[in-house]
């Protein structure tokens, strides 16, 4: 699903990637780990497209296209998701308006018609149930007047209704209280699939108790220094960042 | 200010350099045609009929061409016209002593090709809803006294269009008795290469309200002048304008308001959107006299610069001679927020149409102050060809 190769990325001239390479297979959900400024939010932010994010060296082929080639829109259309750490506020563009036209961006991308008015309403309630979500919710902005844990529920209920091919959820998990974090754990749960593949951007391995991890890699200092299987998440709450760092220096 | 238009002796217009005026489209004014036609034309009457299509009004609608009223145009009862005051005498029942001569300069323009005004009285404690088309085709000063009587209320939809290259100057002077209500709504909207100007004169008495919506879109130049006297105790004025402008237009509002009595409250919206090399300016000027203890006044003034050469100006002026004031006023200008962009087009959302729904967005407390879906609509569409692909995004609003 997801192949990137010896990726060096800059932001405002300064280097934050320096050489990651990371292969996601389809059906996996990957954990990305590490302390605050490793990089983390720039890998899902150069893998969105993100303006400002400089791509400096590598490659990225998501199912076996050139990822990097597209626009950020077009990422989108193909499958891709960012769920954002920090959801921006739009209002007068209403939550169910972008919904609804996200959808039709990627039906369209596949060659199918628009969804359908009534089904697509039907599709968005029951999403919101599972989200447990209030349907006022619908009327308003884009994250207008949402706390926090309601921003995040919010990018998950996008994903759970795009269904997208490769969902980036960078720090999902920050700011939940642990009711809001089982609900929005529960949501990425249902979309594990055979033809889905998840990567997790988070700190803490807490997360990881809820939504299950294939292969758990640590990124630090702009590269990955260790990957493993769920149990480094575990080593990891145990002993902190620091025992890695210093392997890796020395 | 400069010399008078060559077409006619008499008043002299402003320039650029008087107060109230700095940013006015006023190049080249002096050089045009100001006399209207002295009478409509079969022709007129037809480019007209085609222009206004087969919308029907709910209640009166009165249609005039350049500045004449057009019977074969319009439904309900035919509109009084009165003697003309004398042009010297701009009529106004508050005439404001610090007037600027400039301020007036359009209207007494109007004046001065002698249309007769048509004045329009509405009796106390009735209800009247009326259309008013004033299609403009070649040069036309459409002139208009408009009383409204104690408690009376009036919904009034007011709309300028006509052809390519069309002048106008419109004088409008607006009366509220007391406890008199009035919904205006305005849509601007001249033709590619036109210009139009108008002069607002607005008296509310005490306990009216006038709850005003314009848009103000399209034409080549567009100068809107309105002077508004909060005349008696607990007058409410809500006044919500949208201006958006393209390729190379210009479009510059000056809004005087003047609180003159005590409990007078005053809401003030401006979204203005700056595409391509147009310039848009409002100036939002706000008065409270030593008489007006009570004061409540809310201003924003916001403006977006959309285009590689855009300019925008905002400016809000406040003159407050009494202790006793609640006075909140904002200016911003600022582009279209990167954040926002970049969360649509992570949805899949294609640029030109992430653009369009923000600018939507950006203009949308102003539609919202319509009084009604139906009206929401016809300024929906006036702006849908400005913001392509998100035409859609209205009906989910």
């Amino acid at each position: 699903m997801l192949e990137i190769k010896d990726l060096h990325a800059s932001v405002g001239g300064r280097k934050v990637l320096d050489g990651i390479s990371l292969t996601v297979p389809a059906g996996e959900v990957h954990a990305i780990m590490g302390p605050n400024g490793s990089g983390k939010s720039t890998l899902s932010y150069v893998l969105a497209g993100r303006p400002g994010y400089e791509v400096t060296g590598g490659s990225v082929l998501f199912r076996g296209q050139d990822l990097l080639a597209l626009a950020p829109e077009e990422r989108a259309q193909a499958g891709v998701f960012l769920g954002f750490q920090y959801p921006v506020e739009i209002p007068g563009v209403n939550n169910v308006y972008l919904l609804k036209a996200a959808l039709n961006a990627a039906r369209k991308h596949r060659g199918l018609p628009e969804v359908d008015a009534f089904e697509f309403l039907q599709l968005v309630r029951s999403k919101m149930k599972l989200m447990q979500m209030d349907e006022a919710f619908l009327s308003r902005g884009v994250n207008e007047g949402f706390s926090g844990g309601e921003k995040k529920r919010n990018e998950i209920l996008q994903m759970l209704v795009l269904e997208p091919a490769l969902a980036l959820l960078d720090e999902t998990d920050s700011g939940l209280d642990i009711d809001a974090l089982k609900v929005v754990a529960n949501g990425v749960n249902t979309l594990r699939a055979p033809d889905r593949s998840i990567v997790l951007v988070t700190h803490y391995q807490r997360l990881l108790d809820h939504i299950r991890p294939d292969r758990v890699h640590v990124l630090a200092r702009g590269r990955i220094l260790r990957s493993g299987g769920p149990e480094l998440a575990l080593e990891l709450e145990a002993r902190g960042y620091d025992w890695l760092l210093a392997e890796a220096a020395a | 200010m400069t010399a008078s238009p060559t077409s006619a002796p008499g008043p002299a217009l402003p320039s650029t350099r008087d107060e109230n005026w700095r940013y006015a489209p006023l190049r080249g004014l002096g050089r045009l045609q100001w006399t209207p036609p002295a009478a409509l034309t079969d022709d007129a009457i037809a480019s007209a009929r085609a222009l206004l299509g087969d919308a029907k009004a709910s209640g009166a609608r009165w249609t005039f061409i350049d500045g004449h009223y057009a019977a074969a145009l319009s439904s309900g009862p035919a509109p009084q016209a009165e003697r003309a005051p004398q042009a010297g005498a701009v009529a106004h029942a508050a005439a404001d002593a610090t007037d600027s001569g400039a301020d007036l300069a359009f209207a007494r323009l109007n004046r001065s090709h002698a249309a007769v005004p048509v004045t329009l009285r509405i009796p106390a404690d009735t209800t009247l809803d009326l259309e008013l088309a004033c299609v403009a085709q070649s040069v036309g000063h459409p002139a208009f006294i408009i009383e409204v009587g104690s408690g009376a209320k009036l919904r009034l939809v007011e709309q300028h269009l006509g052809a390519a290259n069309a002048l106008t100057n419109l004088w409008l002077q607006l009366r509220l008795a007391p406890g008199a209500r009035v919904e205006h709504s305005r849509l601007l909207q001249p033709a590619s290469g036109a210009r139009h100007f108008e002069t607002l004169q607005l008296r509310l008495d005490a306990g009216a309200e006038l709850h005003l919506v314009q848009l103000t879109t399209g034409g080549a130049a567009t100068r809107s002048t309105a002077l508004v006297d909060l005349a008696g105790a607990d007058a409410t004025l809500r006044w919500h304008t949208a201006m958006l402008g393209a390729g190379q237009q210009a479009h510059d509002a000056y809004v005087r308001v003047t609180h003159d009595a005590p409990g007078a409250r005053t809401e003030q919206a401006y979204r203005g959107i700056a595409a391509d090399r147009s310039r848009i300016a409002f100036n939002g000027h706000m008065r409270v006299t030593s008489r007006a203890r009570g004061a409540n006044s809310d201003q924003t003034l916001r403006s977006l610069l959309a285009g590689p050469a855009a300019e925008a100006n905002a400016r809000p002026q406040l003159e407050i001679d009494t202790d006793d004031v609640r006075a909140s006023h904002g200016a911003t200008v600022g582009k279209l927020d990167a954040d926002m962009l970049f969360y649509l087009l992570s949805r899949g959302i294609a640029p030109d149409a992430a653009e369009s729904l923000l600018k939507w967005a950006f203009v949308s407390d102003v539609l919202a102050k319509l009084p009604d879906a139906a009206l929401c609509a016809r300024f929906e569409t006036a702006i849908a060809p400005l913001l392509p692909g998100a035409e859609a995004a209205r009906s989910l609003a």
